[in-house]
């Protein structure tokens, strides 16, 4: 991973800002929920107080009397339905109505009230409707086996008042309901009914005067077959709660704008509803964008949906902070809607009356306000966080791609010093106070040692010589003066061997000092233009002679170059002798010129072991061998006189590993008539053993 | 009386070596390790022929020093540079100087005692008359080996004794070619690749110096060098 790519990980770490910023927003939100849940708390509290004072609009303690069922809510209507055996004209939510089990599958049941009446609606599912025969009395109705469908709707006042009054229909449409009482069973009139047959069943809706009715309520179905079915499991039908006009009067009166305010009994029955919700202003909503409020979805504590917010359709309600008010302790909630994001703070309080609770009022208030709040400040945190982040990102990729040009430019003039450590070292970034300027002197230091230690190097050996042959010399004298003398002649074979040991050494230094001989004739070589092939033909003839034991194969083409003759024959005599030295008898050792666009290249090839890779770049140094023992002729200056010789032709030397063994090439710059000095720009070998300078 | 001949070298074992070797062949032999001491000795009479070392202790040009002044006081003084040192730019400052042959140590006493003996011959012939007898003709080419003299078109090319031989190794079987290790034996050293190649181009240059068509010279690349002769 380069460093761009870890700067700008790194610049990651910016994003911790929007992060803090949404805990500073969710902070925020949460304190202003709070604050609005408090301020609501109040006056519901207030008005918690003001209700009770009117105890006698709660119900009575209904539910203690094991035999009474639960209670059937009276939906308030704001209008009267019209009785046409259908409910959809009811102004009612749908989830109102509810459903019990019925005979020959569900029933269902809603009741409303509106100006002294009661509207009752039924709908009985049942495949196979039966209707009184034509001209059947009320006695059949009644009958336990009433050989048609038949709706009674229980009404009692416990302990006095217990009376049915029965539904049953010879064909759909207005029918005749009879109110049966333990004494008679007679048509009642005021009461409407309409019978209407629906696929799957038949819907009843009647419309009872209040008066007529007691305080429990319950419905009985019951089939031809006399197979009956009730909205009540209780051997008494529960109450009929009612909602109260009185309390939403005075609720009316005390609630304010922008708030909803519902009243429950003691188990959680609506008494009384009033107010709404402020109306989201729609203006606002449309600048809150799509992804920015899934985003405030994200941050914002979850609420419940909001439209459970609403008054239970049931009439009853359940959630757990009302029942909380009912308990006697104050409830608030949270609601939020999922789509458009508006959110609704809820609070319960138990209404305390001598006598305990007896109801509560649950009061509801929209914090579209916190919300805008909080979606403003948002927006604007994450447009500002992003373009921080941008700027950050972009500000440390900038600093990270300007690095690391800076620290690539030194690698790459450091790698092109380590080539040529003959030339002034002039690093970039050498003048910079930072740590890479500390770096790149650093690296300047080290590659002038280096420099200086290879050039102390290049020339060790004719200094070494240059120092050695004094002595040599006076080893020599001595014996060849020794020989003058009278010796035994077991000393005149230490003599003779001494003289062979001092010949041998004698070669040695010479050839240690080759090097730089070959440097200073370079230096003083005029160069001329001259065909390579035929000087080549004819030092290959030598070489025939010199070295019987081998094989030579040359092939070549007329190629001229600039350069000196004698030296190019000294070049290739290294080469040779480290091919003959490398292979063995009846090798075959080729020798090829040849020329490649701007180059012309000789090559030396023999077989024989490979080279060690390790070894392939200084192969052409001074005093580096190859070879293990390393016998008198091979100090490794061989090959480093071949490379000066290159070098000093505007050339270079390569060696590689071929399938048959191993083999150098010279690659020199070809000359053209027109005799521009330039460096040869062709290759003649794949591997390069780097670019060089000559000397 | 023997011959007078005077060593300068700093290194008092070569020094004794030489001394023994030359006086042995019948030399009178004066030694000295310093250019101060040499050139003392030699304000009172000039020896018959020195041996020089370049280096002289702390002095580290004195040789060289030395065969100026005494080239500047005698003409026909041969003078032979014996050294260690066996660069390019040594030989041939050496050779400007005047010196009548340029050595490295590494030269057999026998091989430096021939080289003297044919120096003093050299110094002999001069003084005799001409003898057609010891001359080679080569086309324009004239080898006095009594006098150790080389004539290119009537002319005398002044060569010191190493290229005289080599000279002369060359142009006696004209068309031959001569390998380094024959143009080594002719010229009584032993010299590497390079050596050899300096001196055959020094050759040409002072045979270029009297005819700039000189071309008797042929390289023959990997083997050696042949006299051509037209």
């Amino acid at each position: 991973m380069d460093l761009r790519r870890q700067l700008l990980i790194v610049s990651l770490m910016t994003l911790v800002l929007p992060w803090a910023g949404c805990q500073f927003i969710r902070e925020t939100e949460r304190a202003l929920r709070t604050g609005q849940q408090d301020m609501l708390a109040g006056t519901a509290l207030a008005l918690a107080d003001a209700l009770s004072q009117y105890p006698e609009e709660f119900p009575l303690d209904y539910a203690r009397d094991y035999r009474v069922g639960a209670p059937l809510y009276g939906h308030r209507l704001e209008y009267a339905p019209s009785v046409d055996g259908y409910v959809e004209d009811w102004p009612i939510d749908a989830r109102s109505i509810a459903r019990f089990e019925g005979v020959r599958g569900p029933f269902e049941l809603v009741a409303g009230l509106h100006g002294g009446y009661l509207y009752l609606f039924v709908a009985v599912t049942d495949a196979d409707v039966a209707y009184l025969a034509p001209g059947a009395g009320p006695a059949e109705l009644a009958a336990n086996r009433p050989l048609a469908e038949r709706v009674e709707l229980v009404s009692i006042s416990p302990p006095y008042l217990d009376e049915r009054f029965l539904f049953g229909a010879e064909a759909p449409g207005r029918i005749i309901a009879y109110a049966r009482s333990a004494q008679s069973i007679r048509p009642q009139p005021g009461v409407f009914a309409h019978w209407e047959q629906v696929p799957g069943g038949y819907q009843l809706e009647a419309q009872i005067p209040q008066r007529l009715l007691g305080t429990n309520l319950g419905v009985t179905v019951t089939d031809a077959a006399g197979a009956s079915a009730s909205s009540f499991a209780t051997p008494l039908p529960g109450p009929l709660m009612r909602p109260s006009e009185e309390l939403r009067d005075i609720a009316a009166g005390l609630v304010q704008r922008g708030m909803r305010l519902y009243i429950t009994d003691r188990e959680g029955w609506q008494l009384a509803a009033t107010g709404s919700l402020v109306a989201r202003d729609e203006a606002q909503s449309t600048t809150v964008t799509a992804w920015l409020r899934r985003f405030y979805d994200i941050l914002v504590d979850e609420g419940t949906a909001a439209a459970l917010a609403a008054p239970a359709a049931s009439g009853r309600e359940r959630q757990a902070y009302v029942r909380r008010a009912l308990d006697g302790k104050v409830g608030a909630s949270w609601f939020r809607s999922e789509g458009d994001g508006s959110a609704i703070v809820a609070v319960a309080q138990p209404i305390v009356d001598g006598s305990g609770v007896i109801g509560a009022v649950v009061l509801q208030r929209g914090t579209d306000a916190i919300l805008s709040l909080t979606n403003d400040g948002l927006a604007r945190l994450l447009n500002l966080t992003l373009i921080a982040t941008i700027g950050i990102a972009l500000g440390l990729l900038g600093y990270a791609s300007w690095l690391s040009r800076r620290i690539r430019r030194l690698s790459v003039a450091a790698e092109a010093a380590l080539v040529d450590l003959s030339s002034a070292i002039e690093l970039p970034s050498a003048d910079a106070g930072d740590e890479l300027g500390d770096l790149s002197r650093s690296f300047a230091k080290v590659l002038r040692t280096l420099g200086e230690y290879n050039s102390y190097l290049r020339t060790l050996a004719s200094k070494l010589s240059h120092e050695l042959r004094t002595p040599l010399a006076i080893v020599m004298s001595s014996l060849n003066n020794l020989e003058h003398e009278p010796l035994g002649q077991a000393a005149k074979n230490y003599t003779r061997r001494a003289t062979d040991g001092a010949e041998r050494l004698r070669r040695i230094l010479n050839a240690m000092s080759e090097a730089s001989r070959v440097e200073e004739l370079m230096h003083n070589a005029e160069f001329a233009h001259f065909d390579v092939n035929p000087v080549l033909e004819a030092a290959v003839g030598a070489y025939r002679d010199a070295y019987p034991e081998q094989d030579f194969e040359y092939r070549g083409a007329a190629a001229t170059i600039a350069g000196a003759p004698e030296l190019l024959i000294q070049m290739l005599d290294k080469l040779v002798d480290n091919a003959v030295s490398f292979s063995a008898v009846k090798d075959r050792i080729e020798l090829r010129l040849e020329r490649r666009g701007d180059s012309v290249c000789i090559s030396v090839e023999n077989p024989g072991p490979p080279l060690p890779e390790r070894f392939r770049q200084r192969l052409f140094d001074s005093l580096v061998s190859v070879r293990a023992g390393g016998s008198d002729r091979h100090l490794g200056l061989g090959l480093y006189v071949a490379r000066l010789i290159a070098e000093g032709h505007r050339g270079r030397i390569d060696a590689e590993n071929t399938a048959r063994g191993v083999r150098f090439t010279v690659s020199l710059p070809s000359r053209t008539d027109s005799d521009v000095r330039r460096p040869g720009s062709g290759q003649c070998s794949s591997p390069p053993h780097g670019p060089r300078r000559p000397p | 009386m023997g011959r007078h001949i005077a060593i300068v070298e700093d290194e008092p074992a070569i020094r004794d070596n030489y001394t023994a070797a030359f006086e042995r062949e019948g030399y009178v032999v004066d030694s000295y390790a310093r250019r101060q001491s040499a050139l003392d000795a030699f304000a009172a009479r000039l020896p018959d022929l020195v041996v020089i070392d370049i280096n002289l202790g702390d002095d580290v040009e004195g040789g060289f020093e030395l065969c100026r002044t005494l080239r500047s006081r005698s003409e026909n003084l041969p003078i032979i540079f014996l050294t260690a040192r066996d660069s390019e730019f040594d030989a041939v400052s050496g050779l400007r100087l005047g010196a009548d042959d340029y050595l490295t140590k590494d030269i057999s006493l026998p091989h430096l005692l021939a080289r003297v003996a044919a120096l003093f011959r050299r110094l002999d012939a001069v003084q005799r008359p001409t003898n057609e007898d010891g001359r080679l003709r080569r086309g324009e080419l004239v080898i006095d080996t009594e006098r150790m003299s080389v004539h290119w078109a009537d002319r005398a090319v002044s060569l010191t004794l190493t290229e005289f031989w080599l000279v002369h190794a060359m142009a006696r079987y004209p068309g031959h070619v001569k390998n380094r290790q024959q143009l080594m034996d002719a010229a009584q050293v032993v010299l590497d690749d390079n050596t050899i190649t300096s001196h055959i181009k020094r050759i040409r240059r002072k045979f270029l110096a009297i005819d700039e068509e000189f071309a008797a010279i042929e390289t023959v690349y990997g083997m050696g060098y042949r006299w051509l002769v037209d």
